[in-house]
């Protein structure tokens, strides 16, 4: 069969199209591209089909693991138009999270080791460490720590890659508030909190981590290995009353940090970090409320908290 | 139903934009007559409080992008840093008051303003703009701009030193929050934002200028 492969802008992006097995898979057709034009590796390509005249609805987009044959209109089988577009530059995921964790997992133990305040203006002459400080330090360079360990270990991806430009972006955003709370909680005028009030907020966190982490398990055997890549409905744990339990763990887990050390930098990374979450979580939410409508033998999603019981 | 929310919409945009364009008018005369009358260390007390008050009912205008069209982008930059030299500086350091810079500053905006703001009150209330009103609110800012910018700039330079020493707006460690702020440093970073921001602003102008005066041929 043949697939004629165009540009959103109807421009031919291989002139003379593609020729292909009847049997031939959309991974098969992403290969060839990638062999006709060595630029465009396969996690670059976004194929789709060509968008329906006056309708409004997203574009399908092939699943590599989809025979091409399943995309061709009833009659028209040895014919297929694909609209291609580049997605530039990607970088796994993998990738991109360990940058993102690296940055604070450094940074952070440098202002409390580094004599860096004399920098700022401060005499680095008699300074007392709060036991408050040092376990902050071990708190924070845990959650990092696990992160990258769940990176490696844990998460399954939906997409395999992300455009390069977000490594840019992620790690501005982790490594700036990296140093913003590390500044802070370090400084040699730093004023503790009371003893009872860091040990119940470093508890708190370390519980709501623990939580957070066994989240991470759940969601990981939803996705099979085969790479299904589909969505199911969360089950188990938290997951039964919040649908983005994982992110919830992750906010108070933050919180926790915060009870424990009071700062402003602090607080303001949590407001910062829950309203991104939030609005992921809100995306989620919608998406498989939509997908489990309860319709044509599909599973109705049950009611469930968004993110933030009891507030959301 | 919506006829009648949009007549309201366009009885609050034409008030509103008479209302800021009278202010400014005001700044203009007070400053001329006061350059006439004692020269440019006088300015600043006779346009003191029109100024204040135009350029921070300005914030209106923010409620105003929902129902206007500008883009956050473009808007938010000139409000940000009118009010930071009009409160910040001028306002908080009473040193600056007398320089030079506050006659350009003042004419710089007054000018730019009395035009804007008459423009989009000619339209809200009669529905249309007479073509030299467009040629002048597309075209004045080619020279305002740079002597408007000039001047914030300028004036936000020659208001450090007293900034650093007066320890206004500062809040030191040791503290409950353990937070702190240093207006000095935070004034550095606004002069920074300029590095960037001034092309942006004046290439969107020049961008904007192209659209409506094209649109003036072909009408």
């Amino acid at each position: 069969m043949k697939v004629t492969l165009v540009s959103r802008s109807g421009r031919e992006v291989v002139k003379g199209g593609i020729e292909l097995e009847d049997s031939a898979t959309v991974k098969d057709l992403q290969e060839t591209i990638h062999a006709r034009t060595k630029k465009y590796y396969p996690s670059r390509q976004r194929l789709t089909l060509p968008a329906k005249p006056g309708g409004s609805a997203k574009p399908v987009v092939l699943n590599p693991k989809s025979k091409l044959l399943d995309y061709c209109e009833k009659d028209k089988s040895d014919n297929l138009t694909v609209v291609f577009k580049d997605l530039g530059p990607q970088v796994s995921y993998r990738t991109l999270f360990f940058f993102e964790y690296l940055g604070p997992l450094v940074i952070y133990p440098l202002f409390y080791y580094v004599p860096l305040y004399k920098y700022f203006g401060y005499a680095d002459t008699d300074r007392t460490i709060h036991p408050v400080q040092t376990y902050a330090m071990y708190y924070w360079c845990l959650h990092y720590s696990k992160r990258i360990l769940e990176t490696f270990f844990v998460h399954r991806f939906s997409h395999a890659t992300s455009p390069l430009s977000n490594v840019f972006r992620n790690c501005l955003y982790y490594w700036t508030f990296g140093a913003y709370v590390a500044y802070y909680v370090n400084h040699p005028l730093y004023t503790p909190v009371g003893e009872t009030q860091w040990k119940i907020g470093f508890a708190f966190g370390l519980l709501c981590q623990v939580a957070n982490f066994y989240c991470h398990i759940i969601l990981s055997s939803l996705r099979s290995p085969s790479g299904n890549g589909g969505y199911q409905i969360p089950k188990g744990f938290l997951f039964n009353i919040v649908t983005c339990a994982n992110y919830t763990t992750e906010i108070y887990q933050w919180l926790g940090f915060n009870i424990a050390t009071q700062t402003v930098a602090g607080y303001v990374f949590l407001v910062v970090a829950t309203s991104i979450m939030t609005n992921w979580a809100v995306g989620k939410h919608r998406r498989l409320r939509k997908l489990f409508d309860g319709k044509e033998g599909r599973p109705k999603y049950p009611r469930r908290w968004v993110i933030l019981p009891p507030f959301f | 139903m919506a006829s009648f929310l949009s007549t309201v919409k366009r009885i609050y945009l034409a008030i509103y934009n008479w209302a800021i364009f009278t202010g400014w008018l005001q700044v203009l005369v007070f400053a001329i007559k006061a350059l006439n009358e004692s020269g440019t260390a006088a300015v600043y007390d006779a346009v003191e409080k029109p100024l204040q008050l135009a350029q921070t009912a300005a914030i209106l205008e923010l409620i105003s992008v929902g129902l206007v069209r500008s883009p956050v982008s473009a808007t938010l930059p000139q409000i940000g840093s009118r009010l930071f030299v009009t409160w910040g500086i001028l306002y908080s350091f009473p040193e600056t008051r007398t320089h030079v810079l506050v006659s350009s500053l003042v004419i710089s905006w007054s000018l730019t303003e009395i035009i804007r703001y008459s423009f989009f009150g000619m339209k809200e209330a009669l529905g249309f703009t007479p073509s030299w009103l467009l040629w002048l609110r597309y075209s004045t800012f080619l020279l305002l701009y740079p002597t408007g910018i000039t001047s914030e700039v300028g004036l936000i330079y020659i208001a450090l030193p007293y900034i650093k020493a007066s320890e206004k707006y500062c809040v030191r460690m040791p503290n409950k929050w353990n937070s702190s702020f240093d207006y000095y440093f935070a004034s550095l970073a606004v002069l920074g934002i300029y590095v960037p921001g001034s092309p942006h602003m004046y290439t969107y102008m020049l961008g904007q200028r192209k659209k409506a005066l094209s649109k003036l041929k072909a009408a």
